[in-house]
């Protein structure tokens, strides 16, 4: 268990490496796609399926799928894979980074102790993050409210945006 | 620091240093950033699952929410740099350089 978890972090980590030192679109995206899976995969680890599976298809499936056919605007002949010269660079050094701040920071585990959500407590049809997020229309309707009346402005905003040309909110005189 | 405190930490620290020194393209800067939402997501919902707070699990789900509509902002920036400049490379938006 120890070790599944283990991989996975470190499959975070380099995840965020491949996206961190900036190859050409196409690869950062694959590199957070790897990222959000493995991410997915610790939540499932410490019991929280829901948000995971709320992971998956909002995030990736909704969000990362619009970055990558947006990736199609940054089209270049010869894209910079992570081996070539400038990228490599700054792999080598996040990842001796990295290295350095876990010689630091990085503490014991305290396996002995770790209990998935919901161990030793009473029965029940719903796991505790699943629950928690029903309380979102319950108690925190005016939360929810809110927050659907941002995203309806948000749909303002990029129409906003993008529209006028050149005469718009971005232009090029 | 237990390692997955650590790693989601080192991660968002990652993004945001991918988001500092980014190159050439704005498509990068700005995937850096989902990258940086990602760390804060996987960061809000463990602190729910080993504190054990399940009212705070909405948190998450606000969280992704809220960056669904940056990120629509981010790339509505990017369609609209696209459309006037030609692409979305960072050395042609220069008409503040002296």
């Amino acid at each position: 268990m120890t070790y599944l978890v283990s991989l996975l972090l470190i499959a975070l980590i380099v995840g965020l490496v491949a996206v961190a030192s900036n190859p050409a679109p196409y690869f950062a995206a694959l590199g957070l796609v790897v990222a959000a899976g493995v991410g997915c995969g610790v939540l499932i680890s410490h019991g929280g399926s829901f948000l995971s599976l709320v992971l998956f298809l909002i995030y990736l499936g909704g969000m990362l799928v619009v970055f990558a056919y947006s990736a199609a605007l940054a089209a270049e002949p010869f894209p910079e894979s992570w081996g070539d010269r400038s990228v490599f660079g700054y792999v080598v050094i996040y990842f001796v980074g990295v290295g350095l701040m876990m010689k630091f920071f990085c503490g014991g585990w305290y396996e002995g102790s770790w209990m998935i959500i919901d161990t030793f407590k009473e029965f029940s049809m719903l796991r505790g993050d699943i629950s928690g997020v029903a309380m979102m229309y319950s108690l925190g309707g005016s939360m929810l409210v809110i927050c659907a009346w941002v995203l309806l402005l948000t749909l303002f905003v990029v129409l906003e945006l993008t529209r006028g040309l050149s005469r718009g909110s971005l232009r090029a005189v | 620091m237990t390692p997955v405190h650590f790693s989601f930490c080192s991660a968002f620290i990652l993004g945001l240093m991918g988001l500092t020194f980014h190159r050439t393209h704005l498509l990068s800067a700005l995937l850096c950033l989902e990258g940086m939402m990602l760390s804060l997501f996987i960061a809000l919902a463990l602190w729910t699952l080993q504190f054990e707070m399940t009212g705070f699990s909405a948190a998450p789900m606000l969280l992704l929410a809220f960056s669904a509509c940056e990120a629509s902002a981010g790339l509505a920036l990017l369609v609209a740099t696209a459309r006037t400049h030609g692409t979305d490379r960072l050395q042609n938006l220069n008409l503040l350089q002296c």
